[in-house]
């Protein structure tokens, strides 16, 4: 498909998955990075803090 | 100043009034706009020139919008 | 036109989510009228269980011959045009019916700009489909339980006892037939074969019905109105706690899964962490914007969704009522239903499914000795995913400054604040609106149920069942049909979706689902429906 016509297809709101081509999407990962193992590490002590805040304030909890 | 994003399938593409530029990426998109707008005398000369890229949620195809209708809309300051 | 989001109220007028807002909010507001004496949505037709004719020394109660399958509520609960609304008869109230929601529905595609003819074509077919499949799923053969069959005096005989439940899995199946087999008859339906807007509409009726389980369940007691609106405000906050835990563990869970096992970059792994681990296609939307990923990734994602939510959907409810954890902690499984299945629509489907499931299954086990109101389940398992639909704006604005400020770092970008507004559900603010107005009715000129508010609450019931009994199943109705006709199984069959499909596969039945009953355990176990008794 060419550009032109992917750009036609584009305006008229029609950008499907099987218009575009996908393997960049799902090839070339970047190597691991610091900052994603602080994200990662970041969301699971959030959730272990809001799990046990939960568990304290929740009146249903299993904890009351 | 206001310009509107969309992405073609191959590159990324900003647009205002006749402004229209392209790039494969980003980085390269806003390099490209700040050349563009140093070339029409659109870049303040003293200090920041704050530029808004609306996404256009016309190419997300309709049968997504209903499940969410915005994608993003980014501030980009160039000079800063 | 311009599509893009500048000012806070950009899409008022042209986004489903805030047409859902006015459907419901305009129909929640013509149902207050009747506090007034005025009932004007009486016409909206709803089926009952059917038989062609009644044995002999049977009684028409439950069940009742073909010609009685379908009746305007206005027959049975106006106060004040009962006659009127008995003169429509079954036709007369289907085709009114048809009307107003044909009027109401064709000015949001208006609005929206869609294709009008196309539209209404399209959901003149849907409508008298949804119809045809409500009526044929109400059979008593289908829908009567044991209870139902022993109410009506009918001899013993073999019935699937799937209440209100056979409706919609035959409007999903007749859906995914048309979807699957019939694909260019599906693309015509497209226009107007919408579940998400269906089930935000239907969502904002069911805070109708939120507002309103404590004024029905003061009917029967006053301690049990003051039981029920408890139950549902514990369910508001066990399912704030349970969300934000569950989110935090999802989405990095499934962001590892993706990197380190499947080898996915970045961006596909971060909205494929919100794709599969929560609230799917809007996540996955939600994250490619704040990712700055190309469309396309979220594109794919979300084709992947709206399949598996399917899946989800059809496996879920039966395993969560028979095999666990089943009728001892049926609100665990409402929430967990919310937690796991994606897009609002499968979700509250899928939820609306467990309810029936559920209220079946409780009231042949104690020989209808418990009776569940109808819909707590239901809500337990919407209660989520609206935690869940809000969380997301403010998760992808952190995501948005996270891949911004530390992972691209693109000089001289910043990410404005308004994003989080700009990717709220507005239909949200529609659903707690309803909650709270009838809530305060019970609190206030309702008297908490006592002696001398029932007159007022008896007068908003009326208005009040309208909306939440008959439109809000009618929307879910339309909901499971419309969520067939857009599902296309072939698509898991696609080749550059390779990888992806095993990451969701791989992703939601070994850690997302477990995991999301695990948190609803911990928030929700023990926490019990108040029966209505035998005089439910």
């Amino acid at each position: 498909m060419g550009a032109e016509e992917k750009r036609k297809e584009c305006h008229s709101g029609s950008l499907t998955g099987d218009a575009l081509e996908a393997e960049d999407v799902l090839a070339n990962a970047e190597e691991w990075s610091p900052v994603e193992t602080k994200l990662v590490v970041w969301s699971f002590a959030i959730a272990v803090i809001a799990l046990i805040v939960g568990l304290i304030v929740v009146p249903t909890s299993v904890l009351h | 100043m206001d310009f509107s994003i969309h992405h073609d399938g191959k590159d990324w593409v900003a647009s205002c009034g006749d402004i229209s530029v392209a790039a494969p990426d980003l980085d390269s998109l806003d390099r490209k706009v700040e050349s563009e707008l140093g070339k029409r005398g659109l870049l303040s000369e003293q200090g920041k020139t704050m530029v808004r890229m609306c996404f256009d949620t016309r190419t997300i195809p309709e049968w997504i919008r209903q499940y969410a209708q915005h994608y993003f809309n980014r501030v980009v300051v160039f000079g800063g | 036109m311009t599509n893009q989001e500048r000012k806070w109220y950009t899409g008022m007028l042209t986004q489903e989510d805030w047409w859902a807002v006015w459907l419901g909010l305009g129909f929640f507001l013509l149902g207050l009228l009747s506090i007034g004496g005025i009932d004007v949505l009486g016409w909206i037709t709803y089926p009952k269980k059917w038989v062609f004719s009644l044995p002999e020394g049977a009684v028409a109660k439950k069940i009742v011959t073909v010609n009685h399958a379908f009746y305007p509520l206005g027959a049975k609960y106006s106060q004040t045009a009962k006659d009127f609304y008995k003169g429509l008869g079954p036709i007369g109230g289907i085709l009114m019916t048809y009307l107003v929601f044909t009027v109401a529905t064709s000015i949001g595609a208006y609005f929206m700009r869609w294709d009008l003819k196309k539209y209404i074509t399209g959901w003149t077919i849907i409508f008298f489909l949804t119809y045809l499949t409500w009526f044929v799923g109400h059979h008593a053969f289908f829908s009567a339980s044991v209870v139902d069959l022993k109410k009506s005096h009918f001899p013993e005989m073999f019935t699937l006892s799937l209440g209100g439940g056979a409706s919609f899995i035959l409007a999903l199946i007749v859906g995914l037939v048309i979807g699957n087999f019939f694909k260019p008859f599906a693309q015509y339906l497209s226009t107007a074969a919408k579940p998400e807007w269906f089930i935000k509409t239907a969502i904002v009726f069911l805070g109708v019905k939120v507002g309103y389980l404590p004024i029905k369940a003061a009917a029967t007691s006053q301690k049990l109105g003051h039981a029920v609106a408890g139950l549902t405000f514990d369910l508001f906050v066990a399912g704030a706690a349970a969300t934000i835990v569950a989110y935090m563990i999802f989405w990095p869970g499934v962001y590892l899964i993706s990197r380190k096992i499947f080898k996915l970059p970045r961006a596909t792994a971060a909205v494929l962490g919100s794709g599969i681990s929560i609230c799917g296609v809007s996540a996955a939307v939600a994250t490619g914007g704040a990712v700055r990923a190309k469309p396309v990734v979220s594109i794919m994602v979300s084709a992947l969704v709206v399949v598996w939510a399917v899946i989800e959907l059809v496996i879920l409810p039966g395993f969560f009522t028979h095999v666990w954890p089943g009728t001892g902690d049926p609100l665990v499984a409402g929430s967990a239903m919310g937690m796991s299945v994606k897009t609002d629509g499968a979700d509250a489907a899928a939820g609306e499914l467990l309810d029936e499931f559920m209220r079946a299954k409780i009231s042949a086990e104690t020989d209808g000795k418990v009776v569940w109101p109808e819909g707590i389940i239901t809500t337990s398992a919407v209660m989520t995913k609206v935690w869940i639909d809000m969380f997301i704006g403010l998760w992808a604005f952190v995501l948005a400054m996270i891949w911004v400020y530390k992972i691209d770092k693109r000089p001289g970008e910043r990410v404005p604040f308004s994003e989080v507004w700009h990717r709220f559900p507005k239909f949200v603010i529609g659903y707690f609106v309803a909650w709270f107005v009838y809530l305060a009715i019970f609190f206030g000129p309702g008297h908490a149920g006592a002696a001398d508010g029932m007159a007022v609450l008896k007068a908003a019931k009326v208005g009040a069942i309208n909306v939440e009994k008959g439109m809000r199943k009618l929307f879910f109705m339309l909901t499971f049909m419309s969520l067939g006709i857009i599902t296309d199984f072939a698509k898991l069959k696609e080749a550059q979706f390779g990888k992806m499909v095993w990451v969701y596969f791989v992703a939601l039945f070994c850690f997302i689902i477990p995991v999301a009953v695990l948190i609803a355990y911990l928030f929700h176990h023990g926490m019990m429906i108040p029966t209505l008794g035998a005089a439910g």
